[in-house]
Parts: structure tokens; C-alpha cells; sequence
């Protein structure tokens, strides 16, 4: 470029120099238009490279046609996730999907992607077939090592399948079943509050909720509002089918969890009076997994009870579990 | 092959003389006007920023003050009526809001210029564009060539978040004109010297602290600057020369507090307590988020990428391109400068080149970019608010890339000459030299009307556009103003009467859109999820709201998604009767 940056240079005042070089010199200046119309170029090819609703429905229409129950759909990259949600339905990607707590349940996973993003969650599973529908390439994903969910403690949300109880300094008091509308407020406002929850006296409450997580996932959990001051919340799952582990996660709203100065939460799961296992959750965990060992009571039914704990109150604690 | 030189008939009537003048002061307008034309063409269909809201609101109430002193000035300026009106929005200073406020009035109100209220609020947001490219091209016309500073301010106006902020009733363009404007006063008045541009200096410098607080860095490059060219004045000239104090510095520092503070009715009262808080604000001022690299940040430690990987993504290329070839053109040019000077001073003969550039305008571009880029490479800066925050440097940015072009025109010239024989004016030249320009410009352009009004989402080619930048994991929108662009699924979707949760817009923004029937009138706006309608802004940090209507609608299957180039902007849910 040093013809066109010499200050009042022409190219005939450059000193002599070899044929080819003085070209190159002479014709620099020719590189400033052409990135100006390659960057036009990028630019028309980008805009007109939108995948179009047809792509995405005939990508439907091929999932559809191969999906079973249980089968898992994701959407790739994570922008993408509403328009993929808006062509599939409820039916292929509804909330407890988009809203697992993890993929290990799910034997079989169709990974829809664009622009050739890949869920790395998925990295490694074993892919079975790929297939293009126009701009989206339809990935088949084999979980290569499934597991059988018995009992989704998830599923137990109504009085027939839980108590729930707050235990404080003055004792322990049941929390009344209620049935309502879900309520929600703003950004900040916390997960929604679920119309169908426990409610106990002094505030706390225990529902299914979707919280916000720090990865920026929906989970689906119990959502439990911690009561502080040595209070407890006391869940107890009535009749559940037992495995030889008990799988869950545990996690804080990401608007409560972000800024990782709280306190921390601990949920202690008990069984036939013994204590199966206590995770604590540190501010900043994120969305936690655990597995405790359950092997003494594989196909047996009973309670399991789960305890949350903090020094500190209005936490926006959120679990699940499931038996496995 | 070569070519007599025939000049067109109409070259005499353009031509211009060499020394720049009054007609120069033409194409700078004319320039700026044809910009704010295309702004005000644009205007309705860009919905109002949160931001925006809060202004018109202030605007109106700072209106209330203007009839009261135009009506009876005694009790216009009593205390009791100057705390009740300018208390409102007291953290930015009023010349803005003010120039929104008289707009309002006279250009709606009275002449019913413009039918939307809104449109008055944002006109001086616009008109400051018009100043800021004006004020470029007379930069780059003394500086470097004519060429140049009509292709800086050319390229100004062509960068996607300019083209969307210079729509708003806000700050951050009127800052980046005023700050533009001030320096080349400052400019001027080291170049011409003279009490009188030092006077403009000043009176610039007050109506700069009058727009935005950004104008406190304002003397970090000019105090530097200024010493720089006082010292190689007098190394210049061996000592013969005493030392002086700019006039332009001194006539910012004395009166731009005083313009300031006249222009100002809030700071009349408790002025010192006022002024207190009013830097307390600032120093102190709440962190807003902003997704960067798939990682939302919500406080300092900022990422140092941010700033520059930011500008490389919004910024159209060809533009950057050519600010660094000028950028190493200029450093050559004052290179052999340094060489001569240090020659002529062991040879012990007067140092000949000082003389070259009295202003030293690269310098002070320079210092500029050190002024308004630095801080964003500090760690402790918290990022709020993304590019706008750094407007003050593109003017400059500009005027390099706009000398760049002048160079490349001029090469492309001699090219045509030598391999053709084309003479210089000779119609095949100017055909030539108007494919280069278009060559230059298109993409710009293209990337530019193409953003809107989804400016905030746009990303240049050099990233992938808008899904490259979502990819990538930048910021998607800022402060809810793409509610607007739903209309046509209001108007196709939305029951009679239905309320609609407007989730990030500013409930006086809804209103206002509400009133200028940018959104159908019969729609009421909520505050919160539990509405028939409800929306969300796709910002990252936003998915708590998303998930949150999840839960309140009982599905996770908008009813409707807006994207721009594929990308998703808003998701709509719609609550099934």
C-alpha cells in the first residue's frame, strides 16, 4: 500500500523497482474497493440466507415422522431455540423437554440444527443418521448410556403424592395444598410463583416452577423459597418407587445466584429415617447435579422426605430428583 | 489511448476555489441535511427506546417552564418554579432536553410540522447528526483535502448504531456532535489564533458540558494537546518564542462552566450540593447489563475485548479499512517530519517542517481516540450502554478513513493516467473515480439502511451480519425499543381491547406509541406477565421473563416470533380464549 499512504505520492515519482513489485505498487490502491464490494457481497449473501419457515416445517414433518415418546428434540445454536419451538409444537418440544433437568433420561436425542451449531451436551452421543431439510440438518443421536427414570419426583405435585411441612423454632406445621393461577412479575420479580403449591404459614411455598438457571437454561423444579433463620421446609414424596440411585439437581435462580454472594442452601434427602445424602449448594454452583446411592431399597416403595436449609431467607431455591 | 482533455460544461459551475470557505460550509450542510432527511423519513417506523421515554416525559414538563417565561419571566425564574420543573430527569444536564422541549412546541404544537410529538422530541437529536457530519466534512476539508472530509462524514452516517442512535431523543449522537464541533473550534483556534475563536472555544465547550456528562474527558486530549503544540512552538523557533497560554483553552475552562451553568435552571439553587450529587450520579452510576461473548456481564471487571471486538463488529469494514490505512499514511507523513526536524536540528538550521500542520490535527485525533476509547480498556470501566458510549472517536475515525480514500482516489488517478491515458477530469476519470466512490460506499450503505430499525441487532458482514453476531454471542437489543415492530401482529392477532405485557419498553414509551397510533390504540398496556399478551425482549438475561411466561401461559410455544435476518428479536405469547 505504500503508493497510496506516500503523502502526495504519484506512482510515477516511486523510485524504479521490478516490474511486478512496482505493479503490485501501483495497483494497491485497488484493494480498498474490492474489500468494499467483497464486504457487499458477504453482506446480500448473509441477508438472503434466512432459513425460511418451510425449512423449518418440512424438518418437522421428518422429526415427526420418526419420534417416539421419550425421544429428546433440541435446537441448535440455543438463539434459535423459539423459532424451532414455534415450527415443532408442543407435542415435539414442549416445557419438559426444553426444560430437562439433564439428557441422561433420554434414549434418543434429534438434534435440529442451522449454521452448523451442534449441542455440546451432546458431543458424546452416537450420532445415527444425519439428514438435510433444505438449510437444517437433521441430526439422529443415540444415548450411549440410557437410563430408566421409575419415578419422576417432578410428577408427585399434588396432595396425593406429597406433604409438605415448615419447621421453626416454634414447631412444625403442615402447608396447605392450593390451586390457582401461576403468577409472575417482571425481570428481577424471581421464577414464577405456580398457581398449584404448598403454601405455608409465614410465606414459604413449594410448587413446580421454571427457574432461569446460570447457564440461562429453563429448569424445571421445586421451586422452595428458603425460610431462613433455622427454619427448615420439610417435603415428604409419598409412595415412591425406588432404584438404585436417586439422580437430581439442585440451583438458585440466576438473577438470585449471579452475583455469588449468597448463602448457601442445603438439601438433605432422607429414607426410612436415615439420611441418604446432603448437597450444599454454593452460590455460584449453578444448576448442581448429585446421585445418591439408593442400591438397600431398589424395588421397594416408601417416602422419601427432602429438607432445605440456608441461614438465609427468600433464597429462590429450586430442586428436582428422580429415582433410577 | 490517451484522451484530450475535454472539461464538462458543468465543472466550471462546481469547481471550487482552493481556499475553503463559505461553500464549504454548503456541502457540509448539505450533507448533514440530506442525512437528517433520511432520518426523518425513517423516524416512524423505529419504535422509542426506554431511555427515550423518560426524555419526552421531561421534555414536556421543561415545556411547562418555557410558556411560564414566556408568559411571566418573574415567576418563571422564582425558585419555587425553576426546583418544581427542572428536578425532573436533574441527572443530565437540560440543553438536550430543553432543544426537545422547544422543538415539541413550536415544531408540533404550533406549526404542526410534524404530526407525531415524537418526531419533534427526536428532530435536534437528528439535526445534531446533520451538525456532526457538517462539522467533520469543514474537519477534513482543512485538514486534509476536500475529498477526504466529505467521504469521513459520508462514512460517519453509515455505520448501523450510528444511523439508529442519531433517530433518538437522547444523548449519545448530540454528544458525539458537540464534542466534534469543539474540537475543531479548538482546532481552529490553534491554527488561526485570535480572541475570538478562543470565545467560540468556550461557549462550544459550555454547550458541550450542557449536552452530556462525556464532556468532563473532553479536555484530557485538548490540555496535552495544547502543550504539545506551545512546546514545539518554541522548540520550533529555538527559545525566540515565549511560552503562551491557548486562548482556546483558556476560553474553555472560563467560559464553559459559565454557559454551562446559565443553561442549566436546576443548578441555579444549591448549587454546590447540587453539583455534589450530580457527580456522585455519575461516579457511582448503577451497572447495566450487556451480553458479550456469549457471557452476560452485570459489573466491572469489564472484558477488555469488549470495545474493539465491538467496533469490528459494527463498524462496516471497508471503513476500518481505510481508518488504517490513513492511519499509517498519516504516521508515514509524520515520520519523514521527525527526520527532517531531527536533520535540521543537527545541522543546527531552522527546523522547517513545524510549520507543516500548526494544529496538529493527527495528534489530536489521536488523543481523542486515547480520551474516548481508553477508558473502555480499563478494567474497573463497567460496560453500559455498548458502542454508543464511545460515538465521540468515530468522527476522527472517520477523518482518517476519509484520508485514506482521498489517497486511494489519487492513486487510482495516476493508475488511470499511466495504463490509459486518461486525463485528470476527463469523463472516463470521473467515471472512475464515481465507481470507486460507489465501490466504497455500498457496503456501508447497504449494511446501514438494511440494520433498520433493528439497528441494536445488526452486526456487519466481517461477523456474519445479525446471525453471525448472535453466534458470536453479542448483544441483541438494548432497552425494548423493537416493541413497535410488532404491529403487524397486533393488528392480525391481538383481541380488542387486549393487554399486552410490553415487558422492557418504558410504560411511557408504550404510551407514547400508544397515542401516535404506532401500535393500535385499543391495546392497554400491563406490567407484568399476566396479561393476554406478553412478550419478551431476547436478551440473555432476559430468558428469566421468557420462562416466567412459560409458566403464566402454560406452554413454551410463542404464538408468534420477530426476527431479523432469521434471528429472533421478540417472542410473543398469547393467551388462548
Amino acid at each position: 500500500m505504500r503508493a497510496i499512504l506516500a503523502e502526495g505520492a504519484e506512482p510515477e515519482s516511486t523510485p524504479p523497482t521490478p516490474r511486478g513489485f512496482a505493479l503490485a505498487r501501483t495497483y494497491a490502491f485497488a484493494l480498498v474497493p474490492l474489500i468494499g464490494v467483497l464486504e457487499l457481497g458477504a453482506h446480500e449473501v448473509q441477508i438472503h440466507s434466512v432459513v425460511p419457515d418451510a425449512d423449518w416445517d418440512a424438518a418437522r414433518v421428518a422429526v415427526e415422522a420418526e419420534w417416539k415418546p421419550g425421544d429428546l428434540v433440541v435446537f441448535e445454536p440455543f438463539w434459535a431455540d423459539s423459532i424451532g419451538r414455534l415450527h415443532f409444537g408442543a407435542k415435539l418440544a414442549g416445557i419438559p423437554d426444553e426444560a430437562r433437568p439433564d439428557d441422561t433420561r433420554f434414549p434418543r436425542a434429534f438434534e435440529v440444527s442451522i449454521r452448523g451449531a451442534h449441542d455440546p451436551e451432546l458431543a458424546d452421543w452416537t450420532k445415527t443418521a444425519t439428514r438435510k431439510v433444505g438449510a437444517i440438518t437433521m441430526t439422529t443421536l443415540a444415548n450411549p448410556m440410557p437410563v430408566h427414570v421409575i419415578d419422576d419426583l417432578v410428577d408427585h405435585a399434588s396432595p396425593s403424592g406429597m406433604a409438605v411441612t415448615r419447621a421453626d423454632n416454634g414447631g412444625e406445621s403442615d402447608c396447605r395444598w392450593t390451586h390457582g393461577a401461576t403468577t409472575a412479575g417482571g425481570l428481577g420479580a424471581g421464577p414464577a410463583t405456580p398457581g398449584d403449591r404448598f403454601v405455608c404459614a409465614g410465606g414459604a411455598f413449594v410448587g413446580v416452577s421454571l427457574i432461569h438457571d446460570l447457564t440461562d437454561r429453563p429448569r424445571r423444579c421445586y421451586f422452595a423459597p428458603t425460610v431462613g433463620r433455622g427454619g427448615v421446609v420439610r417435603v415428604r414424596f409419598t409412595d415412591v418407587a425406588f432404584g438404585s440411585a436417586l439422580h437430581g439437581h439442585v440451583g438458585l435462580a440466576n438473577f438470585n445466584e449471579r452475583d455469588r454472594t449468597g448463602p448457601n442452601v442445603t438439601l438433605t434427602w432422607r429414607a426410612n429415617d436415615r439420611i441418604l445424602g446432603k448437597i450444599t449448594h454454593v452460590d455460584g454452583d449453578g444448576w448442581k447435579g448429585y446421585e445418591l446411592s439408593t442400591s438397600d431399597l431398589t424395588g421397594q416403595r416408601g417416602d422419601l422426605v427432602a429438607e432445605i436449609a440456608s441461614p438465609g431467607g427468600g433464597l429462590q431455591f429450586c430442586f428436582e430428583a428422580d429415582t433410577r | 489511448m490517451s484522451e484530450e482533455v475535454r472539461r464538462p460544461w458543468w465543472r466550471a459551475a462546481v469547481d471550487l476555489p482552493e481556499t475553503i470557505g463559505w461553500r464549504d460550509h454548503v456541502i457540509g450542510a448539505l450533507i448533514g441535511c440530506a442525512y437528517v432527511a433520511w432520518l426523518l423519513s425513517t423516524a416512524r417506523s423505529l419504535g422509542f427506546a426506554r431511555d427515550e421515554g423518560f426524555y419526552f416525559h421531561a421534555a414536556t414538563t421543561y415545556a411547562r417552564w418555557f410558556e411560564l417565561l414566556a408568559s411571566s419571566p418573574h415567576d418563571a425564574l422564582k425558585r419555587a418554579s425553576v426546583d418544581a420543573i427542572w428536578s425532573e430527569n436533574h441527572e443530565h444536564p437540560a440543553l438536550m432536553k430543553s432543544l426537545f422541549a422547544l422543538s415539541w412546541m413550536f415544531l408540533h404544537q404550533k406549526a404542526h410540522v410534524f404530526a407525531d410529538a415524537s418526531t419533534a422530541f427526536r428532530f435536534p437529536g437528528m439535526v445534531m447528526m446533520g451538525l456532526a457530519q457538517w462539522v467533520t466534512y469543514l474537519f477534513g476539508a482543512r485538514a486534509y483535502s476536500r475529498r477526504a472530509g466529505a467521504m469521513a462524514a459520508v462514512l460517519l452516517g453509515l455505520m448501523p448504531r450510528v444511523f439508529y442512535n442519531a433517530h433518538l431523543a437522547c444523548f449519545d449522537v448530540p454528544i458525539m456532535a458537540m464534542w466534534t464541533w469543539c474540537m475543531y473550534l479548538y482546532w481552529r483556534s490553534q491554527t488561526q489564533g485570535g480572541i475570538w475563536w478562543a470565545i467560540l472555544a468556550g461557549i462550544a465547550y459550555g454547550l458541550t458540558l450542557e449536552t452530556k456528562e462525556a464532556a468532563w474527558y473532553l479536555l484530557v486530549p485538548i490540555v496535552p494537546h495544547a502543550l504539545f503544540v506551545q512546546f514545539r512552538a518554541v522548540v520550533g523557533k529555538r527559545g525566540a518564542a515565549r511560552f503562551a497560554l491557548p486562548g482556546a483553552l483558556l476560553g474553555m475552562v472560563t467560559l464553559g462552566p459559565l454557559v454551562w451553568y446559565a443553561l442549566w435552571p436546576w443548578m441555579w439553587n444549591d448549587t454546590l450540593p447540587r453539583l455534589q450529587e450530580w457527580f456522585a450520579f455519575h461516579l457511582n452510576h448503577v451497572y447495566y447489563n450487556m451480553e458479550f461473548l456469549h457471557e452476560t456481564y452485570f459489573s466491572a471487571p469489564s472484558p477488555r475485548g469488549y470495545m474493539p471486538v465491538m467496533i469490528l463488529a459494527t463498524v462496516p469494514t471497508v471503513t476500518l479499512v481505510l481508518f488504517a490505512v490513513g492511519l499509517v499514511g498519516r504516521g508515514k507523513v509524520h515520520y519523514g517530519r521527525l527526520r527532517a526536524w531531527s536533520r535540521d536540528a543537527a545541522e543546527g538550521a531552522e527546523a522547517s517542517v513545524v510549520s507543516l500542520d500548526r494544529g496538529e490535527v493527527d495528534l489530536l485525533s489521536l488523543l481523542v481516540f486515547g480520551a474516548a476509547l481508553g477508558p473502555w480498556l480499563l478494567p474497573r470501566t463497567p460496560i453500559f450502554g455498548g458502542t454508543k458510549h464511545w460515538f465521540t472517536a468515530y468522527p476522527f475515525l472517520c477523518l482518517f478513513a476519509g484520508y485514506a480514500f482521498d489517497r486511494v482516489a489519487t492513486a487510482l488517478r495516476g493508475a488511470l493516467r499511466d495504463a490509459r491515458g486518461w486525463a485528470e477530469g476527463s469523463h472516463n476519470t470521473i467515471l472512475a473515480q464515481g465507481a470507486l466512490v460507489a465501490c466504497v460506499v455500498a457496503a456501508p450503505l447497504a449494511e446501514t439502511a438494511h440494520s433498520h430499525p433493528f439497528g441494536l441487532s445488526s452486526y456487519v458482514a466481517l461477523v456474519g451480519g445479525t446471525a453471525g453476531g448472535a453466534d458470536l454471542g453479542l448483544n441483541r437489543q438494548f432497552w425494548g425499543f423493537t416493541t413497535q415492530s410488532l404491529e403487524p401482529y397486533f393488528e392480525a392477532k391481538a383481541p380488542r381491547g387486549a393487554s399486552v405485557y410490553y415487558q422492557d419498553t418504558a410504560s411511557s414509551s408504550w404510551q407514547q406509541m400508544i397515542e401516535e397510533k404506532r401500535i393500535r390504540p385499543d391495546l392497554r398496556g400491563a406490567g407484568s406477565p399476566d396479561a393476554d399478551i406478553a412478550i419478551v425482549h431476547l436478551e440473555r438475561h432476559m430468558l428469566e421473563v421468557e420462562y416466567n411466561e412459560w409458566s403464566v401461559f402454560g406452554t413454551d410455544i410463542p404464538d408468534y416470533v420477530l426476527t431479523h435476518d432469521g434471528v429472533p428479536i421478540i417472542d410473543v405469547f398469547r393467551r388462548k380464549r
